[in-house]
């Protein structure tokens, strides 16, 4: 391979921005997949419900095992979708070079992501899980595990977002926020797969 | 073989030197190749004991055979770039004098070729699907129930008799049709000199049908690794006549009357 | 360690935080690792409640096992110093210059590589040496296992141990060929071959490299404690009723699987983005494809195996019933997701090592890599196929009788640019000047044994030959020849060819010749042994088995012997050359690729003025088109 010279500068923000941007995309990658087996794997247990059992009838000695109302799960994709505006308009915001704005949108969307996972595992020990439930309550515990997973990349994501624009660390170049907003709107459909998932028993 | 079409000027390319030679090695080797790779295959495999294991030990012949042509090209190119001029030491050779960086023909050729090849080994494979899938839907088959269980299997008789034993007798050239099960983890249910498989599988029952066609005595063994004992997990399929069949059968019954 | 910081000039706030990245190394995380699951053992035994008498399932020794294995995992991930770049980002104080730079590994020597060193060249050697060693654990339980079956009654090992090794064996070699040609190579070698100076995320990388090595602790605490008594496959419900080591495998695969996937973001942003000036997609190396292709397929594959050992750790545990048929769960849900990963995954084994094996014939025959655009089809079409093949494994399972026609066809349409490959190989040794060099040798060696494996593979992906064959000897035999006949031929190959440009030394030419004619000629004895005990039907993972066999395993175990010889006489020879072999040249190949245009040792940077590309790097002989 021939070569000659070309000389070294530092790198642009944009490129790094780009070349980051890419990275988190193809983690996406993995966590779509993730998510998209999370799925399978409840359809396919409610598809097959072998011996009878994703949600087993009433017997002798127990009780009927009934479904859980999905209503929880979309609520908190509501959350996470309210979080993803005020993300947004943080984000548009920042592209604006509106300071103050930019760390009002990503402190709203901070404490929306703080207010959903307290939800999400509030709803989670309120359910009386026991073994040998059944195949539903097992899937039903999987999605609301994800979310809260999900949840808590999504506050410690937030929380660092929150304190460079409040840091005015964004004054320069803003491709951070604009990642971040990447994965807020993962976290939106992730939890609103979850959600449509559940609202099938 | 096809190679350096595009690159002869002076002498067309099946007249090249390495060309002949290859040819030559190739029509050597294939044969040898395929005979060699058939028999020592099918010798292990033993006598089949059934038709659809007579029809496996076929495909594995027809497949060998198949791919005894491509083993042989590239081993005769191999061979022919081997026995070329080679170079030693700690610098390298002086750059080859024509630096081939493609053939068209060559490309197409060869991709047409593994094509049909593919093609062939798919329709081989389908028509053998067809016929094994056939008679697991035969009406006058016997029908037993095979249950895995950590490290024994246990036959079922249905249809009347309703016997049941841990070991497995079969009438000769009767078709048969396994209810396979299992009451803890994954087994797989084998008879080896039969060619059929299936795996025994908690919560779910899974089918294979056979026609044992020799009398003699074979072997089931456990394909799917099940724990602590799975080596031993295997046990002896007795394949005999229907009268000895029905002899059977019924001290079967008698025994169970007795301990029951 | 103190030296290189360029203390005046820091800025006073960040002067406590360096000194914490100071003193974080290895020792450390080991340190702090064990420090955290002896604690968390202690606190877990006193305080988790007692199983009631009643219960179903007992699990609270999985509760336990788990939470110290975890507990394990965070502690040494702190101690490494892994989480210092993510809190520094939260709490809005990135990482200086200067403090790169020590991250970096400069001016520390032989130090750099005991620590969460962010240069790629360092991370390279790491996971080299990573790799030798598990190749060398593994290795060691290969013998065991060989040994054990040198007679019928198997014996002197009992039948619990002996499927503890076979267990551990299989997915510590899996491991191993998953990262002995991306791991060393894709790191070390690849950001230079593209003209880069480092990868696209430095700190990434180090993660991936400290995640296996936080990996390794689970599988080896799971030896003792019971080890992975299920195979490699870890089939559920089997595992359920597993011993404690089983939850080694979990943790093992969790943490191995988040490697894999930053490793694989992370190589790949890299190739997209960071390519020298010039080099378009038409001059980027096959090396590169093939690196790219490896973990770009391992990105979508991995979380699904990482979801389905998430399931087994909850049905152990906390008693979920995911695959338990009793409670509505399913055994085929976990083939399923299995081998969804597990069948895209022998191709993230094999693609990069051919591919290396494709970067070095134009070096030693001085010809073109001949057609390249087939090449690159040929690593396409593999990979894009692999994911529409897994089911060919499940046959024999009975979950969807009339789903295995498809797969037959998918798989045995991959047979079609796997030919490509072997066209391409073929053509380029063609009329090329022979340089008779180990890693020449290892092309021919590659094309024999992927034919033998590759023929072999078409016999099971055929659904009544599978019938037969499944589940015994002959389909060990079969990915054998491929895994280790040609992805690990090619993997000792891309050691002794790209040895010089990772440690200034020439490797050993004699003795890597004794060691190639050992372990190639072992290999076809045991394996060729192997496949005729299969088809007489010798079941897989057997500890014991039927008179019949004694001869075929008998030769077997003598060919694995003169394997393992090879091997030693490999690892002897990788020992001698690194301490005491030959210096080499910059360029002792006299190879086009870029990475041997950067001096010997290899400045920090690779390159003090980035490269401009202008033709590809297979510009031998004269050009006829």
């Amino acid at each position: 391979m021939s070569t000659h010279t070309t000389n070294h500068h530092v790198e642009d923000p944009d490129v790094v921005g780009s070349r980051n941007r890419l990275g988190v995309i193809l983690i996406l990658v993995a966590d779509i997949a993730f998510a998209l087996s999370v799925l399978f794997v409840y359809f396919y247990l409610k598809g097959q419900n072998v011996n009878d059992m994703w949600l087993p009838k009433a017997t002798e000695d127990t009780a009927a095992v009934l479904p859980l109302s999905s209503s929880g799960a979309w609520i908190v994709t509501a959350l996470a979708g309210v979080g993803l505006l005020s993300h947004g308009s943080a984000l548009r915001a920042a592209k604006a070079k509106q300071n103050s704005q930019l760390v009002l949108g990503s402190l709203v969307a901070l404490v929306l992501s703080i207010g959903a996972i307290a939800y999400q595992l509030n709803l989670i020990f309120s359910v009386n899980f026991v073994m040998g439930m059944g195949s539903y309550y097992s899937c039903y515990m999987l999605i609301a595990w994800l979310n809260v997973v999900h949840l808590a990349l999504t506050v410690f994501i937030s929380l660092g977002n929150w304190n460079r624009a409040r840091l005015n660390l964004y004054a320069k170049d803003h491709w951070h926020v604009a990642i971040v907003n990447v994965w807020w709107i993962w976290m939106f459909v992730s939890s609103g797969l979850g959600a449509f998932a559940l609202s099938f028993t | 073989m096809s190679l350096n079409e595009t690159g002869a000027k002076q002498t067309t390319w099946w007249k090249k030197k390495d060309v002949k030679q290859t040819a030559l090695i190739w029509v050597i080797v294939t044969p040898i190749i395929g005979y060699v790779a058939t028999e020592v295959q099918v010798r292990s495999m033993g006598a089949p004991a059934s038709e659809i294991m007579a029809s496996t030990i076929n495909l594995m012949r027809i497949f060998t055979w198949a791919a005894a042509p491509v083993a042989g090209l590239v081993f005769a190119m191999s061979a022919t770039v081997l026995l070329s001029k080679s170079f030693y030491g700690d610098t390298p050779p002086p750059e080859a004098e024509i630096g081939y960086r493609n053939s068209p023909r060559a490309n197409a050729l060869w991709v047409a070729v593994s094509a049909l090849l593919c093609l062939f080994a798919l329709v081989v494979g389908m028509v053998a699907v067809q016929k094994d899938s056939a008679s697991l839907t035969d009406a006058t088959a016997m029908e037993i129930k095979v249950t895995g269980q950590q490290w024994v299997w246990s036959y079922d008789y249905t249809g009347g008799s309703g016997v049941r034993s841990d070991v497995l007798y079969l009438p000769v050239n009767k078709p048969v049709v396994f209810h396979v099960t299992s009451v803890d983890v994954k087994h797989s249910f084998w008879i080896v000199q039969m060619g059929i498989k299936i795996d025994a599988n908690p919560g779910y029952i899974t089918e294979t049908a056979v026609t044992p066609n020799k009398i003699g005595v074979f072997d089931v063994r456990c394909a799917e690794l099940c724990g602590l004992l799975h080596a031993y997990m295997q046990n002896k399929v007795h394949v005999v006549s229907q009268a000895d069949y029905d002899a059977w059968i019924k001290a079967q019954s008698k025994l169970e009357a007795a301990t029951a | 360690m103190t030296t290189t910081l360029n203390r005046p000039s820091a800025s006073a706030h960040s002067a406590p935080k360096r000194a914490l990245i100071e003193r974080l190394n290895i020792f450390t995380a080991l340190a702090l690792g064990v420090i955290s699951a002896v604690v968390v053992w202690r606190l877990a035994l006193q305080f988790l409640p007692q199983d009631s008498e009643e219960a179903i399932f007992f699990n609270r020794e999985d509760k336990i096992t788990l939470l110290s294995m975890i507990a394990w995992f965070i502690g040494f991930m702190v101690g490494i110093g892994a989480l210092i770049g993510p809190f520094r980002w939260v709490m809005g104080k990135d990482l200086s210059h200067d403090e790169n730079m020590f991250y970096a590994g400069k001016d520390l020597g032989v130090k750099r590589y005991f620590r969460y060193t962010t240069d790629h060249k360092v991370v390279g050697i790491q996971y080299l040496v990573v790799t030798v060693v598990i190749f060398f654990i593994g290795g060691v339980l290969a013998m065991l296992i060989r040994t054990n079956l040198g007679n019928p009654e198997g014996g002197w090992i009992h039948p619990q141990a002996y499927n503890a090794i076979v267990g551990t064996h299989g997915i510590v070699m899996i491991v191993a060929t998953i990262i002995m040609v991306t791991g060393p190579f894709g790191n070390f070698i690849m950001p230079i071959m593209i003209g880069a100076r480092d990868m696209a995320f430095p700190r990434l990388n180090a993660l991936s490299l400290w995640l296996i090595v936080a990996a390794a602790a689970p599988i080896l605490w799971g030896l003792a404690i019971g080890g992975i008594s299920t195979g490699w496959t870890a089939y559920n419900p089997l595992a359920s009723q597993a011993p404690l080591g089983q939850n080694g495998y979990i943790m093992f695969i969790c943490i191995f699987a988040i490697s894999t996937m930053v490793a694989g973001a992370n190589i790949t942003t890299t190739v997209i983005r960071m390519r020298a000036k010039g080099m378009t997609w038409n001059r980027t190396p096959i090396f590169i494809y093939g690196v790219v292709a490896s973990v770009a397929l391992a990105l979508p594959a991995f979380p699904v195996f990482f979801l389905s050992q998430i399931m087994s750790a909850m049905d152990r545990a906390i008693g979920t019933s995911f695959y338990d048929a009793q409670h509505g769960g399913s055994g085929w849900l976990y083939e399923n997701l299995f081998w969804l990963m597990g069948h895209p995954e022998v191709y993230v084994i094999l693609i990069p090592a051919v591919a290396a094996l494709m970067e070095m014939a134009p070096v030693f025959t001085r010809n073109p890599l001949f057609s390249f655009n087939l090449a690159v089809i040929g690593i396409a079409g593999i990979s894009g196929l692999s994911a529409l093949v897994w089911a060919h494994h499940m046959y024999m399972s009975g979950w969807a009788p009339l789903l295995n026609i498809p797969f037959m066809l998918t798989t045995e349409l991959i047979s079609i640019p796997t030919g490509m490959l072997f066209l391409v190989l073929i053509g380029t040794l063609w009329r090329g000047r022979l340089w008779v060099t180990m890693p020449m040798a290892s092309v021919f060696a590659l094309l024999w044994n992927f034919m033998i494996g590759g023929v072999t593979g078409i016999y099971l992906s055929d659904i009544p030959a599978d019938a037969f064959l499944h589940g015994s000897m002959y389909v060990t035999a079969h990915f054998h020849y491929t895994l280790m006949g040609a992805g690990l031929t090619g993997a000792i190959a891309a050691l002794v060819f790209w040895f010089p440009k990772m440690t200034g030394r020439i490797f050993d030419a004699k003795l890597s010749w004794i060691s190639f004619w050992m372990v190639q000629i072992g290999f076809q004895i045991a394996f060729i042994g192997m496949f005729l005990v299969g088809l007489a039907g010798q079941p897989r993972r057997v500890e014991g088995y039927a008179e019949t066999f004694n001869t075929g395993n008998m030769v077997t175990t003598g060919g694995a012997y003169l394997i393992m010889a090879g091997m030693l006489v490999l690892l002897y020879a990788l020992i001698h050359s690194w301490m005491n072999g030959e210096k080499a040249s910059m360029n002792p190949w006299h190879s086009k690729t870029l990475e041997w245009t950067v001096a010997n040792p290899i400045p920090l940077e690779n390159f003090d003025v980035l490269p401009t590309v202008t033709t590809d790097a297979y510009g031998y002989g004269k050009e006829i088109r």
